[in-house]
């Protein structure tokens, strides 16, 4: 109980920390919004002071910090200028937007790593392992930048795919299962590009681990049981190396809101990652806390879920812990 | 049985490529800023032995274009003009390696102009953007990663030797730099810090702003390296003798971080070129006309360009041979420090 | 997503909802909405007899921030507002950029110019078929006039320093009253939509109109006397607007207008995949296209075709920092602005400049080099006698010389230009970071300049910053920007003219004139704005843009073309040079195939 109480401390400092840290950097900007209607002929200065003022930029920061965190217990995260309407919603719709990008291509990109993983350390050394260290030395080699671009060349070159964006335009007289053909059309590159680089990373991890655990005297004590082979692997050798796998699985949790970005600019998808983007230029300083708050949240929780996920999994961890 | 050493052999590709980079100035025909209004969106030209009348020519060459009619970006070649490929011509000046300057080039087309990889928006040669870009990039990558590396190595030490509050203090803020999604903080940075009025003041910028964002995983590194070298034999035998604290960072726990040192070089490297990459993709990166990797891409984020203009994608590919390299490195000595490491154990029992 | 998907799909649904009964206003069976009773006075267009029926679906930039016409400051929710769901008094034909009645069908000017007597047309209704007359025209512009209600329309009606006045002859007639003459005339009525007063006298008396008309406002509380009305708003992806059956206009053979069942705004930010929908037929329009996008659709005409609409009014230029260095200045800025103040120093930069390359490499030749504000696309107000100089390095080295700089040479070889202290010249270019065009021409310039011996930067800043420093800081040297005008008319562009005016921008809101030369522009446009009628509002307006040319505050470069795209089924698609360039005729345009995106 006193390591979860710990640990939830130490999230919690983190993210008033990074609070703090957000807030202060983006009121070092100069320029807003309303600098865009002082090029507006037909609005006075008089008026754009009144609205300014309606909207609050002239007090002090200490002030209009205090005020966002007590809004922020409340559930209100704050007034986008630029789109003028409430911070929340807009994170909302979008951050849900990225999760249905990497939810989709995380599970993917376990659910291939996992097996290709193992079955490189099974196969140490020979044919198999080395074709998959190959390819994954070779994905590595390529930066995100260039997967992302190059994806996009796939798309606008073929034709097979759109070439960005979430749904077609004629969206609303389909049915629902119409829908969800369109959006998975729609997902298919971003989350191919997703899952390519996320892949070589993991099946490295994995068959790090895998390696380090098959040559353990328990396992071959159990396959001398007679206990089936996928069995062992599975069970008892996955089990064994599955801490730094489940480290690496927390951070993949906690990269579900942030990983995308590139993937979601290039493509122009309507996650958070473009809102972000935008935002930062624009100086629309609410919706920047708001999101980086938001997928700071996300790593820290993916932190303590791996936390709770070792300490649950690993009785040397239990242990220790409690001592 | 693993080769101890195989990392020379990366280290030496590695030299060869940032060589050619640094000699950007010989290799690359022309200045990256010189435009050709005439020639905008030039696909690459075909290099020929023989002609269109079926002659072979001893000396390479390749045709003269004009504008097809009507058009605006539709060239064609204009078979009757001829223009040999010359070899160590004197071109624009340079500073070879940025000390001495130069005038000879590789090779080029003193009465015309030779576009070997076709030309950008403005006209000018995406061969010499290419190469004179990757100074800047690689440059970011490597000043990034000293920069971060010495403070990781400053930070990581200091708290893994002093411990006590002074450790959880500094551990706490790394944490709290690890926490934030590192791509969005260099993001928020950047667009915050005023844009500066040359492009040499934002290239500094730009490296600063990089390093200050990943510190955090190798002071950990550093830290963890240094709890443990504290605690050996050796060092507390010195520290008996009376040995001063910097007496004992400088020849006994130091010397054990190098390996770490190195290999998170190798890893942080290519991260933070990418990251340049990344910042002047975004826009938000050293300005026109100074060509980067990153810049040079920004253009595909145009539809048109994307769709009309393959030539403009090759700079991507400029960086994979780099990362190939600096990858192989990364884990040529991180097979070597486990070996080293096993090797170590190994001597010691039998001792 | 093609067509043909839906229109099984689409026909049994349509079977279905005609066998139900229609719900609201439904069209009668020849789809034209219902004929005009003998009370209403319509306006008839001219123009090509279209069919009714069929979805129109445009892409928008940016989701309009509102659609109160009070608090609209953006340009795509004035594009939605303006061209589709309001109406004004007095309306400027975006093709032949002449007024013509709209809401009023006929005024009268007072001998002295200051009383406009606007007659309305009778029988009228708003969306949502209630009565329109001139109460509702009273209380509109007792709220745009209102203090406390901030519209940004207030700024627009206060001639000769006092507000204009309104008063009701009877429940047809009103009499505008203004305390000068105002030069431009019936213009000023463009673009100010009439509010309904039954539905926003209430929230008006409470205080509470700016939170009255938002976006979540649902679309019956909604009412307009445009073509189209709200149907529904859905945030983040579109807006649908469907036709009013009330609509006061018909064509010539009495067909009430709009053709149109419905329009679909589609939100799109990025320019191109606005190109991407438009090339797979999602969208049925596109405008605003830069030239190089222009070309990609032009290679491949499917199904659509591109039409080049000839130079708009945007105008790009470069000017520099001729502010007064204040104590704040920095040292180095102030003797910067030394050689910024020289006249001949401006001239030889504008002689310097290779407009040519600019129109053809960032317009790909789609485009008009510049010398002064006015584009050909300004039907009457361009001053012939302006020089157009072509581009000279000798003539700008000559006048460099004569305003005392030298050159020397720099250690690597390169000419580089002094100033009379033997300081080198430099300076540095702002540009807004998301405009591709403009960043394009200051890379060019400096390239130009570096032929002078000037080695000059390009700082693509984030545009606000960017007006952040011009406007306020005052902290910059040179900066590229553009400007473009809702109307032709000089009158639009008075604060960008006036030294006290907002938009002056070398020189913002002074107190007083700077120079003698900006003193005498001051009194040329404070004429022009009172002058009775065009001559001689024209001459004043010629002599500004010849001061212009002589002192150039503003070295012009180039102005783009206007570039449309539409499907071939689209019938009376006439893009224009002014503002919405594409939907300022969105009542007449109509689909030539009865298929074109029929309502499901």
């Amino acid at each position: 109980m006193r390591y979860f109480l710990r640990r939830l401390m130490h999230g919690t400092f983190l993210l008033v920390g990074v609070s703090i840290l957000t807030f202060l950097f983006s009121t070092l900007a100069p320029g807003n919004y309303f600098d865009e209607m002082r090029l507006n002929p037909q609005i006075s200065p008089e008026t754009v002071a009144a609205l300014r003022a309606q909207y609050q930029l002239d007090r002090p920061l200490p002030a209009r910090y205090g005020r966002w965190v007590n809004a922020l217990l409340h559930g209100d995260m704050g007034f986008s200028f630029a789109y003028n309407s409430p911070v929340a919603p807009l994170l909302w719709v979008r951050a849900r937007n990225t999760l249905l990008l990497t939810v989709t291509a995380t599970l993917i990109a376990w659910a291939l790593a996992l097996p290709l993983g193992i079955w490189s350390a099974t196969t140490l050394g020979r044919l198999p392992d080395r074709a998959i260290s190959g390819a994954t030395a070779a994905l590595l080699v390529i930066p995100d930048l260039v997967l992302a671009i190059g994806v996009l060349i796939l798309a606008v070159r073929s034709g097979w795919f759109p070439a960005g964006g979430m749904t077609s335009a004629a969206v609303e007289g389909l049915s629902p299962v119409q829908r969800l053909r369109d959006l998975a059309w729609h997902m298919e590159l971003p989350v191919l590009a997703l899952v390519l680089s996320a892949l070589p990373i993991l099946v490295r991890h994995v068959r790090a681990a895998m390696a380090e655990v098959l040559d353990a005297p328990f396992l071959r004590a159990a396959a001398s049981h007679g206990i089936p082979r996928r069995t062992l692997l599975y069970w008892y050798a996955l089990r064994a190396a599955a801490n730094p796998l489940i480290s690496l699985f927390g951070f993949s949790v906690g990269a579900l809101l942030s990983g995308s970005l590139l993937v979601e600019v290039v493509m122009s998808w309507p996650g958070l990652g473009p809102l972000l983007l935008e935002a930062i230029l624009a100086r629309d300083l609410y919706v920047v806390i708001g999101g980086v708050l938001c997928s700071t949240v996300f790593l820290v929780t993916g932190n303590f879920f791996a936390d709770v996920l070792i300490y649950w999994a690993d009785p040397r961890i239990r242990g220790r812990a409690d001592a | 049985m693993m080769h101890r050493g195989g990392w020379k052999r990366w280290l030496i590709a590695l030299a060869v490529l940032h060589g050619i980079i640094g000699c950007a100035g010989f290799f690359a025909p022309y200045d990256p800023a010189e435009q050709d209004r005439e020639r905008p969106y030039l696909p690459p030209m075909k290099i020929r032995m023989v002609d269109t009348a079926g002659h072979f020519h001893f000396r390479p060459f390749f045709y003269g274009v004009h504008l097809g009619d009507g058009t605006f970006d539709q060239f064609e070649e204009s078979t009757d003009q001829v223009v040999p490929l010359q070899f160590l011509v004197s071109g624009a000046r340079y500073r070879l390696l940025g000390l001495m300057p130069c005038q000879k080039h590789l090779f080029g087309a003193p009465a015309s102009r030779i576009y070997l990889l076709g030309s950008d928006a403005y006209g000018r040669d995406q061969l010499s953007r290419i190469l004179y870009g990757g100074q800047i990039s690689l440059l970011s990558g490597l000043l990034g990663a000293g920069l971060t590396l010495f403070f990781g190595l400053l930070i990581g030490a200091a708290a893994g030797f002093f411990g006590g509050w002074k450790d959880g203090l500094l551990m706490r803020v790394a944490e709290l730099f690890m926490a934030l999604p590192w791509l969005y903080l260099l993001l928020a940075l950047r667009a915050f810090l005023p844009l500066s009025v040359s492009p040499l003041r934002a290239f500094f910028l730009i490296i600063v702003v990089i390093g200050a964002v990943g510190w955090a995983r190798p002071a950990r590194l550093v830290r963890g390296v240094v709890l443990s070298a504290k605690e050996r034999d050796y060092v507390r035998a010195a520290r008996g003798f009376g040995a001063k604290n910097g007496y004992l960072l400088r020849r006994h726990i130091l010397p054990e971080t190098s390996s770490v040192i190195l290999t998170q070089a190798a890893i942080l490297v290519p991260q933070f070129v990418l990251a340049e990459m990344t910042l002047s993709f975004l826009g938000l990166g050293v300005p026109e006309p100074v060509p980067t990797w990153g810049s040079l891409l920004a253009s595909l984020q145009q539809y048109s360009v994307l769709v009309s203009y393959w030539w403009m994608y090759l700079p991507a590919l400029a960086i994979v041979p780099f990362f190939l390299g600096y990858l192989g490195l990364a884990s040529a000595l991180q097979q070597d420090a486990s070996t080293g490491k096993i090797e170590k154990a190994a001597s010691g029992v039998r001792q | 997503m093609s067509m043909a998907r839906l229109s099984t799909f689409g026909r049994w649904l349509s079977c279905s909802l005609l066998l139900a009964g229609a719900g609201i206003a439904s069209p009668p069976a020849d789809g034209f909405p219902p004929q005009a009773s003998s009370s209403e006075e319509l306006l008839t267009l001219p123009g090509e007899i279209g069919k009714p029926g069929g979805r129109l679906i445009v892409s928008l930039r940016a989701e309009p921030k509102t659609l109160n016409p009070l608090t609209a400051a953006d340009a795509p929710s004035q594009e939605v507002i303006l061209g589709a769901m309001q109406a004004d008094l007095v309306h400027i034909n975006r093709a032949t950029q002449l007024t013509e009645p709209a809401l009023a069908k006929s005024w009268r000017v007072s001998p002295d110019g200051l009383q406009y007597t606007l007659t309305l047309r009778k029988g009228l209704r708003f969306s949502d078929g209630q009565p329109f007359d001139a109460n509702d025209l009273l209380f509109t512009f007792r709220v745009y006039l209102d203090e406390n209600v901030h519209a940004t329309q207030r700024d627009q009606l206060i001639v000769g320093g006092k507000p204009i006045t309104v008063r009701k002859l009877d429940e047809q007639t009103v009499v505008f009253q203004l305390a000068k003459t105002y030069g431009a005339g019936e213009r000023l009525f463009d673009g100010l939509a009439i509010l309904p007063r039954h539905l926003l006298e209430k929230p008006y008396s409470e205080g509470k109109l700016a939170q009255t008309w938002t976006l979540a406002t649902p679309a019956n509380q909604w009412a307009g006397l445009g073509p189209f009305r709200l149907k529904e708003y859905v945030p983040g992806q579109k807006l649908v607007l469907e036709r009013n059956p009330y609509y006061w206009k018909k064509d010539t053979k009495g067909n009430r207008l709009p053709y149109l069942d419905e329009v679909v705004f589609l939100f799109v930010s990025n320019a191109d995949a606005q190109v991407l929908r438009f090339q797979s037929g999602e969208t049925d329009l596109i405008s605003r296209l830069g030239a190089e996008n222009f070309s990609v659709l032009s290679r491949q005409q499917k199904g659509y075709s591109m039409s080049d609409a000839g130079p708009g009014l945007e105008y790009n230029f470069l000017f520099f920092n001729l502010n007064e260095p204040g104590e704040k200045t920095s040292p180095d800025l102030a003797r910067k602005m030394k050689w910024f103040h020289e006249t001949k120093f401006r001239q030889a930069i504008s002689q310097a400049i290779d407009r040519e390359a600019i129109v053809r490499l960032v317009y790909q030749g789609r485009g008009a080099a510049l010398w002064g504000p006015v584009t050909p696309g300004n039907h009457r107000w361009g001053d012939a006698s302006i020089p157009h100089p072509p581009r000279s390095l000798e003539k700008a080295r000559a006048l460099l010389k004569e305003a005392g700089f030298t050159w020397t040479t720099a250690p690597d070889g390169r000419p580089t230009l002094v100033d009379s202290d033997s300081k080198p010249v430099e300076f540095s270019i702002l540009t807004s970071s998301t405009n591709a065009d403009r960043t394009k021409m200051a890379t060019l310039i400096q390239d130009d300049l570096k032929q002078l011996g000037i080695p000059a930067q390009v700082v693509p800043t984030e545009f606000r910053s960017l007006l952040d420093r011009v406007t306020q800081t005052r902290e910059y040297e040179a900066c590229v920007l553009g400007l473009v005008s809702f109307d032709a008319d000089p009158t639009a562009e008075t604060n960008v003219w006036l030294s006290s005016g907002g938009r002056h921008l070398w020189n913002p809101s002074q107190a007083h004139p700077a120079t003698a030369w900006e003193a005498e522009i001051d009194k040329l446009m404070e004429q022009q704005l009172v002058a009775p009628s065009f001559e001689p509002r024209k001459k004043l307006f010629d002599r500004v843009q010849e001061i212009l040319a002589e002192n150039q505050p503003m070295i012009f470069l180039a102005s783009p073309d206007i570039l449309a795209g539409a499907k071939n089924s689209i019938g009376n698609f006439h893009p224009a040079v002014l503002e919405p360039y594409v939907l300022w005729n969105v009542e007449q345009l109509y689909f030539k195939d009865a298929s074109g995106n029929a309502r499901p």
